[in-house]
């Protein structure tokens, strides 16, 4: 726990963390400090001077975007010359925004309308400029209008810190222009369209691209939820206007290194309303599926799992919701079968997956054992971008890998070749620098001979205060290892549930995924979007999804279930945290979540089951595992091609919405 | 391409106090100071100077007022309040260093008093003083003087003529002629004699 401090600012005594700055302490006790150039959680660049407050028994004024603050401290925001000075600020920028805030998009969020307001200009007092730089709308994702700049940076700064680097000013001064490389449209640069530089931008700059008369912030009903779209989950804020998406933003505490979402979650909701979108259930008449009541379809699902008992087998993906792997796995029990498994176990082993919980944002330190994730390629982004924001600020990277990481270019120390081998190397250096180990690890690690490398990297784990170990659950019990001696090792899961399905007890007991998907079952029921486009050897293939895929066209029954931002319930991410899901809004047509139709189909067996309570989930949440010393050794069979699975899971979004010409776009460029 | 090595606002000054004017020093200094030393990397700064530039450019073509007076005095003295760095703050010093003397109110009225800003001044010839030697003709780069050269025993020429349309006030007439014939005038007294 840092220290506290007590400061006084505007005549209120604050007490805060040591180490924060001056605008954070003032928001802490309720006192907004203007400032439009400063992002939390990077230092402070003093640009704007709108924060400029006068501390008591300074010369100057400071600025309070990069003043830490100090003990006794006191502090005055609202002087008549340094509110003097704020306006004259504003003033200026506004001789060179444009005053069209009645048919501003940003208006009612938009930092630069809210000073004015506070100052009361209505127009600038200065000559009225203007650079008539093109607009940038190439691109269905972002909309890059300059003439709004007010050269603030915060977007190029957002860019560079979590390692994309696209964007910069060209020129200085008031005729800059904030640029790509060669300024090329972003679609012919580095982008990937995170559009995190939207979220960051005060005024009106930058924007989704669609947003132009699709409703302003106070017109839109805010729901906090998960994305469940890659292993990252991260939290998103949804926004609707008249019962519709009309955006998602990253719900990243504002400063840590988790506040980002990629393309996927930002743009992915268009597939909501695809027309691959199935509205109500399907049975299979001839040779084609024809639409059919709830009624009919849970019937016929029923009695044939019914009939096949314990030689029905489940299937379905790890971005089912805590709530839907219980009672599906209910469901199978009623069956008496045991064949349930997920998609999870295509690159994890079960124990792997019930690991303790880590916190990126206090890591000094971070391991990267077999991991590759990649913004462009969109493996575990957030993963990517959180590291390299972490690295930027400071903490050291180690990455292991067999292949090239692109991350490794930003790393302190990188490592080729067989991980578990280096990781134990590794190990074998920290011990051989003397410090304290398990005694079995001693004996373990008798006969390894550690590279100068992994003498490197085992100096730097020694030195770091609180570790961080990301790796594939093939590497799990190799990467644990290194924990016992310091630190938390997470394994990384490629699906956003594959920790919670795990946990709620789908753990693979009976046939496992890859032998259900390849032999076939009597009966197969398939959940959710599954990397599978071609029919298993089955009597009767039940698909329940919220799309039209491959696989459910070969289908006898398609039950329509909710899309991701249309049903709530909980998680498990990949750092082992619960988080919520709230339903953003209602199932499209007659779709129903996985645990209704679950529900329903149990209840037509005559085994009704309960929707879980909170408790239950909270209880099976308890069952994670205590690490222990394991051989360092990577698990075999586990290997998976990332990126393919990624696109596979999420073939309906990206086909289904503007992400469509993201992909054929960069298959363009590449080309 | 070897670097230019970058001004220092000092030089800057020095350079800009090689002239008479006021209004003029300061101009050249905020245009030199925005293509040079200036980062842009705080907003009273860049921002600031960009206005100041518009607003002295005004006040030298005598379409200044008061308020582009208390405007620049303004900048001024917000950046020395809160520019991040000393060239900043120095600028704004300069500037209202400059800016002491009533001379910047004069160009208000039309009144340049070191006849050094353009707008505010014409170069005329007197008749009287006028041989019609056709010197300044020659000198002209701009094909700006009107007139024909006397000829011996010639009667009814007419004294030469500056088309002020045309007229740059480079100066160069004034150095050839050899009567002192042409004098620099304020554009708003001259208006005010014909009046």
């Amino acid at each position: 726990m840092a220290n506290m401090i007590k400061l006084k600012i505007d005549d209120k005594e604050v007490q805060t963390q040591e180490g924060m700055n001056l605008i954070d302490a003032a928001e802490s006790a309720g006192v907004h400090i203007p400032n439009l150039c400063y992002l939390k959680g990077m230092a402070g660049i003093g640009a704007c001077r709108l924060c400029l407050v006068e501390v008591e028994g300074a010369k100057a004024p400071m600025i309070a975007c990069n003043t830490k603050i100090k003990e006794g401290m006191v502090v005055n925001t609202k002087t008549e010359k340094i509110l003097e000075t704020r306006k004259f600020i504003i003033d200026l920028i506004l001789s060179m925004h444009p005053l069209d805030c009645m048919t501003c998009t940003k208006a009612g969020v938009c930092n630069l309308q809210q000073y004015a307001y506070d100052f009361g200009i209505k127009e600038s007092g200065f000559t009225r400029k203007k650079f008539g730089y093109p607009t940038d709308e190439a691109n269905p994702f972002i909309k890059r209008d300059p003439d709004y700049c007010i050269l603030c940076g915060r977007c190029v700064r957002v860019c560079r810190h979590q390692g994309t680097n696209v964007l910069d000013f060209m020129g200085r001064g008031v005729g800059a222009k904030v640029v790509t490389a060669d300024d090329k449209p972003l679609q012919e640069s580095a982008c990937t369209f995170c559009g995190n530089c939207v979220d960051a931008c005060p005024v009106n700059a930058l924007l989704e691209a669609d947003r132009w008369r699709k409703g302003r912030e106070w017109e839109y009903e805010k729901t906090n939820s998960v994305c469940l779209l890659c292993g990252n989950g991260c939290n998103i804020t949804v926004s609707k206007k008249d019962g519709r998406v009309a955006k998602v933003n990253s719900a990243g505490i504002e400063g840590s290194a988790e506040k980002y979402i990629c393309a996927y979650g930002r743009f992915g909701f268009d597939c909501i309303e695809a027309e691959t979108r199935i509205t109500s259930p399907m049975k299979k008449v001839g040779n084609e599926l024809q639409e059919t009541t709830w009624e009919d379809a849970i019937t016929i699902v029923s009695e044939r799992l019914k009939k096949a008992g314990e030689s029905a087998g489940f299937i379905s993906t790890a971005g089912i919701m805590n709530e839907d792997a219980v009672v599906l796995k209910q469901l199978a029990a009623a069956l008496n079968t045991k064949n349930i498994d997920t998609t999870a176990s295509l690159y994890s082993d079960a124990a792997s997956l019930k690991n303790e919980s880590a916190d990126i944002d206090s890591a000094d330190l971070i391991v990267l054992a077999g991991l590759n994730p990649n913004q462009w390629t969109r493996v575990l982004p957030a993963l990517d971008a959180a590291i390299r924001r972490r690295v930027n600020s400071g903490a050291k990277l180690i990455v292991v890998n067999s292949g090239d990481a692109n991350i490794s270019s930003v790393a302190t120390v990188a490592i080729k070749g067989d991980e578990a081998k280096i990781l134990s190397e590794i190990a074998q250096g920290i011990v051989s620098k003397g410090a304290k180990v398990p005694k079995e690890m001693v004996h373990a690690l008798a006969s390894v001979d550690p590279s100068d490398n992994a003498i490197k990297a085992a100096e730097i784990f020694m030195a770091a205060n609180n570790p961080v170990i990301f790796s594939s659950p093939a590497l799990y019990n190799a990467a644990a290892n290194l924990s016992l001696i310091k630190g938390t090792a997470v394994a990384v899961p490629i699906e956003s549930n594959a920790k919670g399905v795990v946990l709620m007890g789908i753990e693979g007991a009976g046939k496992a995924y890859k032998e259900m998907a390849d032999k076939g079952m009597d009966v197969l029921y398939a959940i959710g979007e599954l990397p599978l486009n071609k029919r298993p050897k089955t009597d009767f293939l039940v698909v329940q999804n919220s799309h039209m895929t491959e696989l459910a066209k070969q289908a006898d029954v398609v039950l329509p279930s909710a899309a991701f931002l249309e049903a709530s319930g909980t998680i498990v991410d990949y750092m082992g945290r619960l988080k919520c899901l709230c339903s953003a809004i209602a199932p499209a047509g007659q779709a129903k979540t996985h645990r209704e139709i679950f529900i329903a189909i149990s209840e037509a067996l005559g085994k009704a089951i309960k929707e879980p309570k909170d408790s239950d989930i909270n209880k099976a949440l308890k069952a994670k595992v205590k690490v222990e010393l394991k051989p360092f050794k990577k698990k075999e069979g586990l290997e998976v091609n990332a990126e393919e699975m990624i696109e596979s899971i999420n073939a309906s979004v990206i086909n289904g919405s503007r992400l469509l010409w993201l992909k054929e776009t960069e298959k363009a460029v590449a080309a | 391409m070897a670097e230019q090595k970058e001004k220092k606002v000092e030089d800057i000054k020095k350079e800009a106090d090689a002239k008479k004017c006021p209004v003029s020093k300061a101009l050249y200094y905020i245009e030199e100071f925005l293509v040079g030393p200036m980062c842009g990397k705080c907003f009273p700064c860049e921002m600031g100077v960009y206005e100041a530039r518009i607003r002295l450019k005004k006040l030298t073509e005598g379409k200044g007022s008061e308020a582009d007076i208390f405007a620049i005095k303004k900048i001024a003295s917000a950046m020395l309040e809160s520019s991040r760095c000393k060239r900043g703050k120095d600028t704004a010093n300069f500037i209202l260093e400059w800016m002491a003397t009533d001379v910047f109110k004069e160009h208000t009225e039309g009144r340049c008093p070191e006849k050094e800003c353009l707008g505010l001044i014409e170069y005329r010839i007197i008749p009287d003083k006028c041989t019609m030697c056709g010197l300044c003709v020659e000198a002209c780069k701009f094909n700006a003087i009107s007139g024909e050269k006397k000829k011996k025993y010639q009667s009814g020429v007419l004294p030469f003529e500056i088309r002020q349309k045309r007229c740059v006030k480079c100066g160069d007439c004034i150095k050839a002629c050899p009567e002192g014939a042409i004098v620099i005038v304020d554009v708003k007294e001259k208006t005010a004699q014909t009046v």
